[in-house]
């Protein structure tokens, strides 16, 4: 049995769409991440799991039973904080557990410890309102993962977080993975997911592509990634990288262009001669391993980040 | 049980330590009870200023109930809507309904807090109260109407508006309107014929008329809001309001699509 099983999941607004019958199975103690843009259906995908929301058409199950019958299995961390800023870590933690049955003194045991295993003994008695961001969303994950939880869903756990903090949170996951709790992580980032055992990629509703973060490089970005920054960027710049890349897909970043070629090391040297002949100054160039990112634009031609915004 | 007093201990301690909740609900009438109670007593007759003080206290503590109905309570549902915690309840073994019991009770709480500073102000100040024990029953079977009327509205408005400074500022501004064109805020006789019957029916300003009669005096009022067709209006619309916004919370409150 898997602790999630989703089949032909169909779940429409307004007549769009959002979830075109997706398949999902993921085995107990898997971490799975689930990678797309704003407005891919992830985070529909997620509530629907977590009991929140309801399909119109195709199976879920938690455990063989429909979620709203395994919520005593489903811990939820929603995108948004929803903590109380006004209470104490401890009392924001002792009132989840009141609400999971825990008597008040159960509860105080129990909350020692969870804040202990999230690294938030020393805040415990702090209000929420001066938390860190990181040290919030830490708090929030607590309250998932009371005894008997067996599957983790956390969405867009890191938006917001600076990278320290992204590291201490993922620290905390690890820590989790070991419990045996199945996780379903929502991200539309690619280091966030590959920290998963597997990896979906989900665009308009769909489900595109599945694996191991390294099966899903080796299968669909072979290539090698050379991101390149010139001085200014205009469309005749795209049109030589272009004449460079694979399928002649380019995509653009914050930090400058990304084409996909193999041989880089000759590539790069072409395609600095190439921007030089045509008059362009290249500020920067550099090759890298494809990232998630890069199978993601490799199979939607979309930027992730960008489309996320 | 243990999902009731979780709602119930969480919603009291955000409202205690919310400061624009305690300003509003608590300050606010106090405020407004010394203003009234030594500006608006200088033409009176010595020996009723003490009873025109209650009046005044009573007048505050309605305005202190309806502001903790009509505006704490909707803030409390829209806010944690708005936050992500209706997500993550919906995700959990919580059932709706224990969830309102709890928060509505720690409302109804904290407005009796709420009125019992303002009357303990208001005896301060020389508001002085007049009623035996059945009477004084009676008034207390008003601030229940009071209460169940204004939660109804409160409710209504939770529910309906999902955001959260629509849902505060709805509330206030029915509070604050209502409150000022049904003579709780303003006297009785002073307003035009439309809006004196208006004040007969909101069922709000025909409790407080009722505990001002109970309590301060039938002179302090100038209809008797005790007749039995009256209370029968008063009781059937306090329930109707709470009725009304139990179900559209009941079936919407919790509804996230």
């Amino acid at each position: 049995m898997f602790a999630v099983h989703v089949e032909n999941l169909v779940k429409t607004y307004d007549s769009r769409r959002v979830l075109d019958g997706v398949n999902l199975d993921v085995p107990e103690g898997e971490s799975y991440a689930l990678m797309g843009p704003n407005g891919s259906g992830k985070t529909t995908l997620a509530s629907i799991i977590a009991a929140v929301k309801t399909q119109d058409s195709g199976v879920v199950e938690v455990y063989g039973n429909k979620p709203a019958q395994a919520k005593e299995f489903i811990g939820y961390v929603p995108q948004e904080n929803f903590s109380s800023p006004k209470l104490s870590g401890k009392e924001n933690l002792v009132y989840f557990a009141n609400l999971l049955g825990y008597s008040r003194s159960q509860a105080n045991q129990l909350v020692i410890e969870m804040l202990h295993s999230v690294g938030l003994s020393e805040e415990a008695d702090k209000r929420v309102a001066k938390y860190s961001g990181g040290m919030r969303k830490r708090l929030e994950v607590a309250t998932a993962i009371f005894p008997g939880i067996k599957v983790l869903i956390l969405d867009e756990p890191t938006t917001g977080l600076d990278p320290a903090a992204r590291r201490s949170f993922f620290s905390m996951v690890q820590d989790i993975m070991g419990r045996k709790t199945s996780i379903i992580l929502i991200t539309h980032i690619g280091s966030d997911a590959e920290l998963a055992s597997r990896v979906g990629l989900i665009d308009n509703g769909k489900m595109i592509a599945e694996g191991t973060p390294d099966e899903l490089k080796r299968k669909h970005a072979v290539e090698d990634v050379i991101t390149v920054e010139t001085a200014v960027n205009t469309d005749s710049v795209l049109s030589v990288l272009k004449g460079y890349s694979i399928d002649g897909k380019v995509a653009e970043s914050e930090t400058g262009y990304k084409i996909y070629a193999r041989n880089g090391d000759r590539v790069m040297a072409d395609v600095v001669r190439s921007l030089d002949q045509a008059g362009h100054k290249v500020m920067r160039i550099e090759m890298a391993q494809p990232t998630l990112e890069d199978v993601f634009f490799r199979l939607t031609e979309k930027n992730l980040q960008e489309a996320t915004g | 049980m243990r999902q009731i007093s979780a709602a119930y201990i969480k919603a009291a301690k955000e409202l205690l330590r919310e400061k624009a909740a305690l300003f509003w609900t608590i300050a606010w009438p106090i405020i407004w009870v010394f203003i009234g109670s030594f500006s608006f007593t200088g033409s009176v007759p010595q020996q009723v200023v003490p009873y025109v003080k209650g009046s005044i206290a009573i007048s505050m503590m309605v305005f202190a109930l309806m502001i903790a109905g009509m505006s704490n309570l909707p803030a409390s549902i829209a806010g944690d809507r708005a936050n992500g915690l209706l997500a993550k309840l919906k995700s959990m073994p919580v059932k709706p309904y224990k969830d309102f019991i709890g928060r509505i009770s720690a409302v109804i709480t904290f407005s009796l807090l709420a009125a019992a500073l303002v009357i303990v102000i208001g005896t301060a100040v020389g508001a002085r109260f007049t009623g035996t024990g059945v009477e004084i029953a009676q008034a207390i079977g008003f601030v229940f109407l009071v209460i169940c009327a204004s939660a109804g509205v409160g409710l209504i408005a939770g529910t309906l508006i999902k955001n959260l400074q629509g849902a505060i500022m709805t509330g206030v501004g029915i509070a604050v309107i209502t409150s000022a064109i049904s003579g709780i805020l303003f006297p009785y006789e002073g307003l035009p014929v439309p809006l004196q019957t208006f004040a007969r029916v909101y069922p709000i300003s025909s409790a407080q008329a009722s505990i001002v009669h109970l309590l301060a005096g039938p002179d302090m009022i100038a209809y008797n809001p005790l007749t039995s067709g009256q209370i029968t209006l008063t009781i059937a619309l306090s329930f109707a309001l709470l009725l009304v916004g139990t179900v559209l919370y009941s079936r919407l409150g919790w509804k996230l699509e």
